[in-house]
């Protein structure tokens, strides 16, 4: 079977983890990227297959050379001892399967949604290739020329990618620990969730040990800054996600949206962006390529991030229980121009017995302006990342990556 | 050989075996100095005419209570007392004492360290730089300057040997002190994570990040320590030194897997043991050495034998404080006793200690899990040779260290360094 038609039965595979926590809802809907309802899926796995093609192989297969380790086949062990329990780490990665063959990570919704196996595949990595791609060979710097190249990308830049993937796929699973003292008696028993936590330690730990000996191969030093220092900006980003008033008290936080913007690009943009950039950096391209691919990178991964966020209010067909991410892109901007006394009382009307009625609430953003001006933020950013691409000389890799904004910014 | 030397001897080291002076009297004006080799010497004083020294006194000091005895001269004013100094060859280790060349004294290697190190973690929190209050507070928290600090303090000792050794200079370069910054937060790094995954709730005498933040914040400030060391490595801007210390972060996640596992064969375990033992002790220590060294000293050799000494003063170093965990008390150590047995963890005691109580590897196999298993296992062990056997061990990784650095130039940081495995040795928390 091959890779790909093993992703396609995952959802099936994945079938009953049992009903799940809150914060999952805000993992997923923060990360993974639903390409169903605003634009056919035949478009979007068309872009995805296309681009794939022009890079030289799936980029699923990437992050899979670390798995092959000791280390990974005692984990698979372990987290099978998860199956049953109620530990996130089970749905916010895939391992290996009973025998033995390998699964790049996937990321699933919450509460039983149609899995898009197709959509999540490795998206950082796949525009990092294709911006390796699109900048092409430094004419002027002739140092590189001893680098090996297949399909018009540095081997050098291929690891990177990968390395990209991981730093990604680590934090990923580190967003699963759970908080011990806010177990309930739904979540299970205590030790299952301290086991889960040790092993979400451990692999996110692990995939984060084999990034760092990735950048240490590379042996350039600015890739390493860069890449470390998005490490760090990751982290402070997943920090801010973790708002305790979204989860405990239904409130979104007291924020306006240039600063989640901010935020958002903490745990959004810095590392495509400083990955991009540091694709450039390997090949010896100038500051103003780097910077070129970094704006590229930084605003196709925020204009990503508020398509994400917009699904909830733009489906034709509302699964009337999925709730959604109070400190989401429209919301946010719901509250910014209602104020948030007014915007608090809304969520107050909204509530039924303590018990927030999302499908209410969805309404009521959806009559103001939070909606369409999320939209137009997308579009926003998805300009300045064509205007960005624009410095590349025309190819197949640049139309690939517009071709990736524009499925981003489409909403009709 | 006999001599007729006068050796005014004042130890430096405060060593329980060794007596607070030892006189010897000569009536030869001068005194040779060098030791060309490493000697124990045991001497016997035969009495003398005069009555002044009556009696006879022998004892036997080996060669690192030597190092820290220093000679003198002194013109006798007394008559003539015959002494036989019968010099006993050890080990054909090539050492040279002589007189450091800053001529100075010291009696605590921490205190030498420091001097590299004063505002260590005033640095370390500038590193990191994040805006967000809490998450900074939970990353400095560790940094408040009442950790032990070992690891900094043999890094800028090593590094100073080898850059004495190398072409005797005396500075200590910044990019090998970053690398004592460097090796220090990653160390943190990885302890925020395992009190995470040991669910422990006190270290170094206060609450863990995890008890007072919850652990999904712990593990992001474990995340963002080992993010600001990564990022003060990338700018040492040293390729081999990068590749060196990555090899640490890998080294301590396998570790931590490693301890996860346990081995069925009796014979596996102990291998299996040591192997753990370097990976989240001893690596550390011994990469951060040979970084420093590769930083200060273009010679290969030189970098083995900082790598040597690392490893087997970091062996040695987790090999004592595994005995600690059974022969102190909690309030000396900062953080329970018997937390490696609660763990479910088996070292070196109660691997030593299973050699003689068979019945020990079943409780071993269940990783202490049934109720009064962590007791019992404790009782045999108590009751066994394992701890004794494991300070021996100690004590044999100790002595191979001290072998590795003594081939480097004589300074007064090489000899801290000898000391502080000393140190390791005897120390009590």
């Amino acid at each position: 079977m091959s890779l790909r038609q093993l992703l396609l039965r995952l959802p099936r595979y994945l079938g009953a983890s049992g009903p799940l926590r809150g914060p999952l809802d805000t993992i997923s809907s923060v990360i993974s990227w639903r390409g169903q309802s605003s634009r056919s899926p035949a478009q979007w796995s068309q872009v995805v297959s296309e681009a794939e093609k022009i890079v030289g192989y799936p980029t699923s297969f990437m992050s899979l050379r670390c798995l092959l380790s000791d280390e990974l086949s005692n984990i698979a062990m372990q987290v099978r001892k998860l199956v049953g329990t109620q530990h996130p780490l089970l749905t916010t990665a895939r391992w290996w399967r009973e025998d033995g063959e390998q699964c790049s990570f996937q990321m699933s919704r919450s509460k039983g949604l149609v899995h898009d196996s197709q959509n999540n595949l490795q998206l950082r990595g796949l525009v990092v290739l294709l911006i390796s791609k699109a900048a092409g060979p430094n004419s002027v710097n002739a140092s590189c020329q001893n680098y090996d190249m297949v399909s018009g990308i540095y081997s050098c830049q291929r690891s990177l990618a990968e390395i990209t993937e991981l730093i990604h796929t680590a934090l990923l699973v580190h967003r699963g620990i759970v908080n011990l003292n806010e177990l309930q008696s739904s979540d299970g028993p205590l030790k299952d969730m301290q086991f889960g936590n040790k092993i979400a330690i451990l692999s996110g730990d692990f995939l984060l040990a084999n990034a760092c000996n990735g950048l240490a191969l590379l042996q350039n030093t600015k890739v390493v800054e860069l890449l470390a220092s998005a490490l760090m900006d990751l982290v402070q980003g997943v920090y801010y996600e973790n708002s305790t008033l979204a989860k405990e008290n239904h409130i979104t936080d007291d924020i306006g949206i240039s600063t989640w913007k901010k935020q958002t690009f903490l745990s959004h943009g810095a590392l495509l962006a400083k990955s991009c950039q540091a694709a450039m950096e390997l090949a010896k391209h100038d500051a103003e390529v780097q910077d070129m691919a970094f704006q590229y990178g930084k605003h196709m991964a925020m204009s990503h991030k508020i398509n994400s966020d917009l699904q909830p209010f733009i489906k034709e067909k509302t699964s009337d229980s999925l709730s959604f991410n109070l400190n989401s892109a429209p919301v946010v901007l719901h509250q910014e121009f209602l104020g948030r006394d007014l915007w608090i009382k809304q969520i107050g009307e909204a509530q039924e017995k303590g018990r927030l009625d999302y499908a209410k609430l969805r309404e009521t953003i959806k009559a103001g302006k939070g909606v369409t001006s999320a939209i137009d933020l997308c579009r926003y950013h998805g300009n300045k990342a064509l205007e960005a691409l624009e410095s590349f000389p025309p190819s197949e890799a640049r139309t690939a990556l517009e071709n990736i904004v524009f499925a981003v910014t489409r909403f009709s | 050989m006999p001599s007729s030397h006068l050796i005014l001897c004042r130890p430096l080291l405060l060593l329980p075996p060794i007596l607070p002076s030892i006189s010897v009297f000569s009536s030869e004006a001068t005194l040779c100095t060098r030791w060309p080799k490493c000697w124990s010497f045991s001497f016997s004083i035969i009495p003398s005419k005069n009555k002044e020294h009556p009696g006879l006194i022998s004892f036997r000091m080996d060669w690192l209570d030597l190092l820290a005895v220093q000679g003198t001269l002194k013109m006798p004013s007394l008559p003539l007392c015959a002494f036989l100094l019968r010099f006993h060859h050890t080990t054909p280790v090539a050492c040279c004492f002589s007189k450091t060349l800053s001529g100075e004294k010291y009696t605590d290697p921490f205190k030498l360290g420091w001097r590299d190190l004063k505002g260590l973690y005033e640095d370390i929190r500038k590193e990191l730089f994040i805006s967000t209050a809490e998450l900074k507070e939970m990353s400095e928290y560790y940094f408040d300057g009442k950790g032990k600090a070992f690891r900094p303090i043999i890094v800028v000792l090593m590094a100073r040997a080898c850059n004495i050794h190398h072409n005797n200079s005396r500075n200590v370069q910044a990019s090998q002190r970053a690398i004592a910054l460097i090796a220090e937060m990653i160390h943190t790094a990885s302890l925020v994570h395992d009190d995470v995954i040991d669910d422990a709730s006190s270290r170094r005498g206060k609450h863990t990040v995890n008890k007072i933040w919850g652990e999904k914040k712990a593990v992001l400030a474990g995340d963002l320590i080992l993010s600001a060391a990564s990022i003060a490595l990338a700018r040492v801007g040293n390729t081999t030194v990068i590749s060196i210390l990555t090899q640490v972060i890998e080294d301590l996640v396998r570790g931590e897997f490693l301890q996860l596992g346990s081995k069925e064969n009796e014979n596996e375990r102990f291998a299996h043991y040591l192997e753990k033992t370097f990976k989240k002790t001893a690596s550390l220590i011994a990469n951060s050495c040979k970084a420093v060294s590769v930083l200060g000293c273009p010679d290969p050799a030189v970098h083995e034998i900082a790598f040597e000494y690392g490893k087997n003063v970091g062996i040695a170093f987790q090999l004592i404080d595994d005995v600690l965990d059974f022969t102190s008390c909690s309030d000396q150590m900062g953080k329970p006793t018997s937390a490696d047995l609660k763990l479910g963890l088996a070292t070196g005691p109660v691997l030593f200690a299973c050699q003689q109580f068979p019945e020990m590897n079943a409780m071993i196999m269940r990783r202490f899990s049934s109720p009064g298993d962590v007791d019992r296992a404790r009782q045999y062990v108590l009751q066994s040779d394992g701890v004794q056997q494991t300070t021996y061990l100690a004590q044999r990784y100790c002595h191979k260290a001290v072998r590795e650095i003594s081939k480097l130039r004589p300074s007064p940081e090489r000899d801290a360094l000898i000391q502080l495995s000393e140190i390791v040795l005897s120390r009590d928390k």
